[in-house]
């Protein structure tokens, strides 16, 4: 049982990110219908200014990772004035392919900035642990810091992403551009601001899911950005337009992936090694032939 | 095509002397032509040239009288999983080849390794899509990087008679069954690091009663489990005692924490673990941090000095021990001391002296086949068996002539965490053998790659 707990929690903080992570797309997907395969490169940008900041140039911890927000929002909405905005009136799928394009430059400019070199972020809770329960040989249950800061940092500042957009004038016309784009331009809404807006937020939550994966006591390098990729089985889990469903995405798969890792390997080692990462595709190949639109996406409805 | 080389050209100009004196009429040269193979045939003397040298000068030569051995490589240099590593070893190699520029190059020709270097992402199918570009216009691989990638170009290589250096060292390679005699390894496999490696650890810590390997499974941990296995079952360990943990890296995994519940419920005495730095300094962190008391023993790619400023640096300088091809930056050999010359500071990771090291062996294949007259790729390839590579002290000598045990490396270079040293790390002694590698079978690849 103990050994259950722990995966447990180990998969709650880490669905925490992918989370975190699925959110990053759901917002830029709502207000541009693209699928943004960018987000790894602002993931690890964000990453590198955060070690850059808390390293390099000395500043706490958490300034560094406001600060590693804003260079990430930045870089979004440069990539979406430049690379995006050009493709407005485009097929979807034309202005998707460019993200796969605007991805590569990203990676190529953050493998230059780490420069070969492995990096650390300065994070404060390092390889801390607390004990949820003893046992006569040591603690049974340990808990890394670093594993409840993902978890709370995530569920915080997801919650109040969502409070905003549901309360603000911004989130109103953020929701009504996704709605409708023309009907939104014509009730007067700045639906390219919009656009940017989405980019700056994609891109700051990608840099913050990258920053908490980074904070494991370890170091982190430039192909860790890839690690964005993880989160489309939670996308498509959740619904590719559904804040919620994002967020309950990101935790299912997060715990199916640690609670496979656990047992897998006990109870059928006829799968193969590392099966824990082919776990979160099977999902959504089986969420795609079962429920496409996900468990909390909009059902699409076409006139035939 | 030919180019005679300068010593060659002084036992002609003596042999023709001799024949006039003696009455003949002079050297006959009329054996010059074409083969139906591409190459120029020549005088005896003289160096037979074909595909991928020339007898103009390299676009950066430093003597333009010379001509120029053109070498592909094929690496990973933007946004693949190794590029980290790829870039020091490519530029390692540059130097290396540009010292030999400077010193004359071989047999008259210098040696370009820039002209058809190709970024493949470490992708199969980049990797095969570059070499077919490249292939026409080279003599042979100064860099393969990966063992997936180079086993995917490999029978194209066998049917160019293209021979390569790999960056990675798979225990295969030492099977002709493989490699096809095509591939110039460097210094020991994964396999064989973790069977010496343990025996190191024996004799330098406690003999194990319980082992464990971590790693990513194929050519690199996979190979590497196998080395531990066979060590356990050649020194008496029961099966029960040896437990392997299949991991991936952290961007696809999330973190550690399951390797960290097995280790711990396992409890092995040692653990030879063969992933990325990022993912040893979390386990070995982690598992300290929860009273492990067991030791690590690091394969060659688990080693980058930033994980000396990571949380985990106080259990890595405890608990952990590297293993190493070669000397790091505290080797005191004639080789590494010419390599730190082309230095002005020392490099972000061993990348750099890898690919210094294994430039020798195709240097010295290189230097055979001059020698043998014959620098086309058919020449090339039948010097390979020919040489014995000497490291110039950096790694034990090496040969490529047999199957198995005739030719795979055994020794290695230990080593120990230390924040003072550049690369982070302090060497524990010479190169060190162990007696189990005399015990176990090495008749084939100790892993399959698929």
């Amino acid at each position: 049982m103990t050994t259950f707990i722990t995966s447990v929690i180990s998969g709650l903080g880490t669905g925490a990110v992918y989370g975190l992570l699925a959110v990053s797309f759901v917002i830029i997907f709502r207000a541009t219908g693209v699928l943004n395969f960018a987000q790894p490169g602002l993931l690890i940008i964000g990453v590198f200014f955060c070690s850059y900041f808390a390293v390099t140039q000395g500043l706490p911890f958490y300034v560094s990772v406001v600060l590693a927000m804003l260079v990430a929002a930045l870089v979004g909405i440069v990539s979406e004035r430049v690379a995006i905005r050009p493709m407005v009136g485009r097929p979807v799928f034309a202005a998707a392919l460019v993200t796969v394009g605007l991805f590569t430059i990203l990676l190529i400019v953050a493998f230059r900035l780490f420069d070969s070199a492995a990096r650390t972020i300065n994070d404060p809770w390092q390889l801390e642990q607390v004990c949820l329960l003893a046992s006569d040989t040591g603690c049974a249950i340990p808990v890394y810091h670093n594993t409840i800061a993902r978890f709370v940092i995530s569920m915080v500042v997801l919650g109040l992403l969502g409070w905003w957009l549901s309360r603000s004038r911004i989130g109103l016309a953020m929701r009504a551009t996704s709605l409708d784009q023309e009907a939104a331009l014509a009730q007067g809404i700045d639906v390219g601001r919009v656009f940017s807006l989405s980019w700056a937020i994609g891109g700051a939550l990608a840099a913050l899911a990258g920053i908490l994966l980074a904070a494991n006591g370890s170091v982190v390098q430039a192909t860790d950005a890839l690690f964005a990729l993880v989160a489309l089985p939670a996308l498509i889990l959740g619904g590719i337009d559904s804040l919620k469903g994002a967020v309950v995405g990101g935790l299912l798969i997060g715990l199916i992936s640690s609670i496979t890792s656990t047992y897998q390997p006990i109870y059928a080692p006829w799968l193969g090694p590392n099966f824990e990462n082919v776990v979160p595709y099977l999902v959504m190949i089986l969420v795609l032939l079962i429920r496409p639109y996900g468990l909390y996406g909009t059902k699409e409805v076409q006139r035939v | 095509m030919r180019k005679p080389r300068p010593i060659s050209r002084a036992v002609a100009l003596a042999a023709a002397g001799a024949l006039v004196l003696a009455g003949c009429t002079a050297v006959d040269e009329s054996g010059d032509g074409d083969t139906a193979d591409g190459t120029e045939t020549s005088a005896t003397d003289e160096i037979q040239i074909g595909d991928g040298v020339t007898e103009e000068p390299c676009p950066e030569a430093v003597n333009p009288d010379t001509g120029c051995i053109y070498l592909g490589v094929l690496s990973d240099l933007t946004e693949g999983p190794f590029a980290a590593l790829a870039v020091p070893i490519v530029d390692g190699q540059r130097a290396y080849w540009e010292q030999v520029n400077a010193d004359g190059g071989i047999a008259g020709y210098e040696v370009d390794i820039d002209t058809y270097t190709r970024d493949t992402k470490y992708q199969a199918a980049e990797h095969a899509a570059a070499y077919q570009q490249i292939e026409p216009n080279i003599l042979a691989l100064a860099q393969t990087l990966g063992t997936v990638n180079t086993e995917a170009i490999l029978p194209d290589m066998d049917a160019a008679d293209i021979v390569g250096a790999p960056a990675s060292w798979w225990s295969g390679y030492a099977f002709e069954e493989n490699d096809f005699g095509l591939i110039l390894e460097n210094g020991y496999s994964y396999c064989t690091e973790a069977i010496v490696g343990l025996d190191w650890f024996a004799e330098n810590h406690t003999a194990p009663e319980s082992v464990a390997a971590v790693g990513y499974p194929g050519d690199y941990g996979g190979d590497s489990a196998a080395g531990v296995e066979k060590w356990a079952e050649a020194n008496g360990i029961a099966a029960e005692n040896v437990t392997v943990v299949p991991t991936g890296p952290n961007q696809v995994t999330g973190n550690q924490d399951a390797v960290v519940s097995a280790i711990t419920e396992a409890d092995p005495d040692v653990v030879v673990l063969a992933v990325g730095p990022a993912e040893n300094a979390e386990i070995v962190g982690k598992l300290a941090a929860g009273g492990f008391t067991g030791r690590f023993m690091g394969s060659l790619p688990t080693w980058n000095p930033a994980l000396l400023d990571s949380a985990a640096a106080p259990a890595l300088t405890a608990l952990y021990n590297h293993m190493s091809i070669g000397e790091q930056w505290d080797g005191e050999s004639e080789g590494l001391a010419a390599m730190k010359e082309t230095l002005d500071a020392p490099p972000p990771n061993g990348g750099y002296l890898i690919g210094w090291l294994m430039s020798y062996p195709m240097h010295a294949v290189l230097e055979q086949a001059a020698e043998n007259g014959d620098l086309t790729r058919a020449g090339v390839r039948a010097a390979v068996p020919e040489v014995e590579v000497d490291y110039q002290g950096m790694s034990t000598n090496q040969s490529y002539n047999g199957n198995g045990k005739d030719i795979a490396v055994s020794a290695i270079k230990v080593f120990e965490p230390n924040a003072e040293n550049p690369l982070g790390v302090v060497s524990l002694g010479d190169f060190f053998e162990g007696p189990t590698w005399d015990q176990v079978d090495y008749d084939q690849a100790c892993v399959s790659t698929s």
